[in-house]
Parts: structure tokens; sequence; C-alpha cells
């Protein structure tokens, strides 16, 4: 099974094995990860399931699309370009062990 | 994690532009959805002393009472189980497996027919899908915010002309709603009248428990005009598409019961709300000097006092769901079939998630609040009304008219449970 690694601000990681398909906001919140909402259910419609994907996967990330890019730019934490939407990210082998940080709510 | 690079674009609600910021508290980390429950739970209360007129004058004494009792009770009243706590009602709407939207004996399906309100996936993601991008962010702001700006101006006029003592609601935020979903919707062949009679009519049947057959009557009547004017405007769209839902959908391979059945949802679900966040918070503001002050002088809390409206008196304060298998919800055993009301106006005063919840405070901490829904049927006009209420309307309102109050010669009233907004707010200014 491929992992997920969600690192929080504090530094601490939590590491979730999931099946194939899964996205990674829905692999967040069915295991309680502090700090990814998930409020539309993965429809690209809140913003709340806001990551930043370690640069070196980066290249293994399927593309932005539309619907998603214009929600990035309505995310509370700073969009910057390692931003994607927990929920358009799905696990492939390719993306095995991948490594993310919860933004952070820190003032 | 450094922003060095990031892409200078702005969101067009808060106008943010990546300010670093507190990320939404994650309040959910005690729900896991989709597990088996397996322990037996209690027998939910049953709140005899709750009646339909004292939750539709004032309900928030009533949830207030119920949250502390138990977060599910059998209300015989109501006819169903209301859900009343955060933790409940969230729980409810991550999990469509447990908790489906296709409730048997639906009044609104009566009322609308079947639309994708009531329908579970993967059907209800074929219709929702059917909506394309119109009411998303970018159509929004390459399109609709310049129509919302027009539509704002005409009726901002015309409340003007129309003097002190003018009703805020009738004679501004409902006509402006109206004639903004109406260009929304594609309907080039009704008037704003024309949706608001639908949507009020429609969604009187849709609450129609008393089964009253003038309701019913009115309602149909409605329905029927709205079908002849879909039936017109669909091959009218066809030739001469726009950015309107009707304009996507006459191109696609969606039956036309469904069109039918979606397009009644959006004329209820897409006038009255609005209409009533926005006579909601300026009526809040309105009576917190302080909080105005601070609207004023910072445009971005437009924004924030838009949601802690929307959070304070959610304008959907109750949906259905019914449960699909005997299920164990916060504590409480609820058998297959149950029939559910979702309390979001309830959820949302929940102590347990927020401080002082009865207030109304722009300056509160920002959490989730459950006001347009969760899971898969999350408001699909959640940013349409953040645009035309917090990014256009609201602005223009206080610099138009910046000694804009309420009329102290008259009562505003506000009222409704299931839906609640301001059914009365005579204001006066000069």
């Amino acid at each position: 099974m491929p992992t997920i690694t969600f690192t929080q601000p504090t530094g601490e990681a939590t590491e979730i094995a999931v099946a194939e398909g899964t996205s990674l906001m829905r692999a967040a919140v069915t295991n309680g990860v502090e700090g990814i909402v998930g409020e539309c259910g993965g429809q690209a419609m809140c913003a709340t399931c806001h990551i930043y994907v370690r640069p070196e996967f980066a290249d293994q990330l399927p593309p932005i699309s539309d619907d998603e890019d214009e929600m990035l730019d309505c995310t509370t934490a700073e969009r910057t370009d390692a931003s994607r939407l927990g929920c358009q990210v799905k696990m492939t082998d390719q993306l095995s062990s991948i490594v993310v940080d919860v933004p952070s709510d820190q003032e | 994690m450094s922003a060095t690079n990031a892409p200078a674009a702005t969101c067009p609600f808060s106008g943010d532009t990546g300010t670093p910021a507190p990320s939404s508290e994650n309040l959910r980390d005690s729900v896991v959805p989709g597990l088996p429950q397996t322990s037996a739970g209690v027998e939910a209360p049953v709140a005899d002393w709750v009646t339909i007129p004292d939750l539709y004058a004032d309900p928030f004494p009533i949830y207030q009472r119920m949250r502390s009792e138990s977060p599910v009770h059998w209300v015989p009243a109501v006819n169903r189980y209301m859900v009343t706590s955060y933790a409940a009602c969230h729980e409810i709407e991550q999990d469509e497996d447990r908790f489906s939207a296709d409730e048997k004996n639906s009044l609104m399906k009566r009322s609308m027919g079947h639309s994708m309100l009531r329908k579970d996936n993967p059907e209800h993601q074929v219709d929702r899908d059917s909506y394309g991008s119109t009411l998303r962010p970018g159509t929004i702001k390459k399109h609709w915010n310049e129509i919302f700006a027009a539509n704002n101006e005409k009726y901002l006029g015309e409340l003007l002309a129309k003097g002190p003592g003018a009703d805020f609601v009738w004679d501004y935020a409902a006509p402006y709603t109206a004639e903004n979903l109406r260009l929304i919707c594609g309907f080039h062949n009704a008037t704003q009248e024309d949706l608001q009679r639908w949507s009020q009519t429609m969604i009187d049947g849709t609450g129609n428990y008393a089964d009253d057959p003038d309701v019913w009557d009115k309602s149909a009547a409605s329905s029927a005009e709205v079908d002849a004017a879909i039936d017109e405007m669909l091959p009218l769209l066809a030739k001469n598409p726009d950015n309107s839902l009707l304009s996507g959908l006459a191109s696609l391979p969606i039956p036309l019961e469904a069109i039918r059945a979606n397009l009644k949802m959006t004329i209820g679900g897409g006038l009255n709300e609005p209409r009533d966040v926005l006579a909601t918070t300026v009526w809040a503001l309105l009576n917190h000097s302080d909080q105005l002050e601070a609207v004023k002088k910072n445009p971005k809390l437009h924004a924030t006092a838009f949601e802690e409206s929307v959070r304070w008196v959610a304008p959907i304060g109750m949906y259905p769901r019914e449960t699909t298998q005997d299920v164990v919800l916060e504590g409480v055993s609820l058998p297959q079939g149950s029939r559910l009301g979702v309390v979001l106006g309830a959820a949302n005063r929940d102590p347990e998630v927020f401080e002082d919840p009865e207030a109304f405070n722009i300056f509160r901490p920002k959490k989730p609040h459950l006001g347009f829904g969760g899971g898969v049927h999350f408001c699909a006009g959640t940013w349409i009304a953040r645009a035309q209420v917090a990014q256009i309307a609201m602005p223009a309102l206080f610099e138009r008219i910046p000694d804009l109050r309420l009329d102290p010669s008259a009562v505003s009233v506000d009222a409704g449970w299931v839906f609640r907004g301001m059914t009365k707010m005579p204001v006066t200014w000069g």
C-alpha cells in the first residue's frame, strides 16, 4: 500500500497507508489528520484541504485543473508553488511515500 | 515554506493575496466517517415540548435546551428526529452511505421534482456536474460580478427613490437577488418578480407539512410556469449560448426531468438564501455599531461579516436525511429508515465549538461553520452568494448610504427555522 506522510507545522508527522486511488484529502479526513477539513467532500469547491507538496514529488503530480487553480487563490494560508488541494491528488504507485506539509495555523 | 515564487493571484472574495494566516482549525478529527458503529446507543429522548410556532418565532433557546440534553431528539411536532450538535450534524454530512439524501415521501420532490439535492451518488454527481463552471469563482470573476454590480446599482437606486421607511428586504434585497438569479439561470423570458413568486410558492410546497391544498395549488402552478419557461429557453440558448445554467444544460445529454427539478431547486435556494443572508448581515451590523464601523474601515471585513452571519443565523436552518441502516449517532441509536432533520441552525451555535455562540461577533476566532452544508451536497451556490452579497452589495450599500440605520419608528422582524431571515426590516437614512 502506498503511504502519505502529513507533516504538521509543529514538525509532528503522521504516516498513513492508503489504497491506490484514495485522495490525500480523504486519507487525512478519515484518519483525523489535524488541519485538513475537506468541507465540500472533494469537489474542489471549498479550499479547506489545502496542502503543500514537497518539491521532490512535484513532477509526479497530476496537472492543476482550472477548477483547482481558481480555488487555490482562495485558500486561507498563503498559496505557494507547492500548493495543491488534497482532494485533487489521488494516490498512485508513482506517488508512493509522498510527503506533504499541512498549512500552519499560527498567526 | 518559502513564498518567494508564489503566484500573485488574488482571491476575488476575500481580497487576500496570500498573506500568511491561520488555517481553519480542525474540529473534525473526532469524527471518523464510514466506520461501522458496533456499540449500542441509547434511545433518543422525546422532545414533546417543542412546537412549530415556537420554532418559527425563535428556535435558538429551544436548540440550546435540546443540545444540552442530547445531540438527537425525537420531536413529535416535526415528526422526525432533530439532530442539534455540531459533531452529529457533521458526521451525517460526511457519510452519505449511512445517511441518504434520497428521502422517501419527500415534500420537496412533490413540490419541485427529484433534484440533485435529494439524490445520492453516483446519480447526484451527474446532475451536479451538469451545472459546469457557471457557479464557480472563475466565471463569477470574469462574468457575473459586473452583472451583479449593475443590478445592485439599479435596485439600490430604487431603494433610495422609495425613501426613508423603505423595507430593506422587499424593496432591495429580494429584487436584487432575484434579478441576479434570473440571469444566472438564463430565464430571459421571465421577470425578477416571476422568480420571486416561483421561489416562494415552491418553497412553501417544500414546507407544506400541513398538506394545505391551496399551498399545493400555488406550488404546482409555479412549477408548470417554470417548465414552460425552460421549454421555451432551451432551444433559444442552444442557438445563442451565454454563461447561464440553462445555456450549459441545453447542450448536455441530461434528461429534461432532471433539468426541471434542478432548476426549481436552484430557484428556491438561489433566491431566498442570498436575500436572507444580505438582510440578516446588514441587520446584525446595524445593531452592532462597533462592528459596523470596523467593516466600513476595512473592506476585507465584509467577507468576515458574511461568514459570521451565515454561522449565526443559517438561512437554511434544517435539511432532511434518512438512515439507510441501523446506526448509532453520537451515542444515540436510530433504526433504519429514520427521518432526520440536520439542524445546522443549532450546530452553528454549539458551545462545544464556538465560544459565546449566541452572539454575533465578526471578531470571533475563525472556525468552520456548517451553514453551507458539507460533503457532496456542499452548497453549489456558495461562491455566488459570497460574491453578490459580500463583494458587491454590502460595500456599495454602505458607500451610497453611509448613515443607513434601522427605522426607529417601526419594528424589524426575524422569523423562521427551516428557513430563517428578516420578514420585515424598515430602514431610514438622512
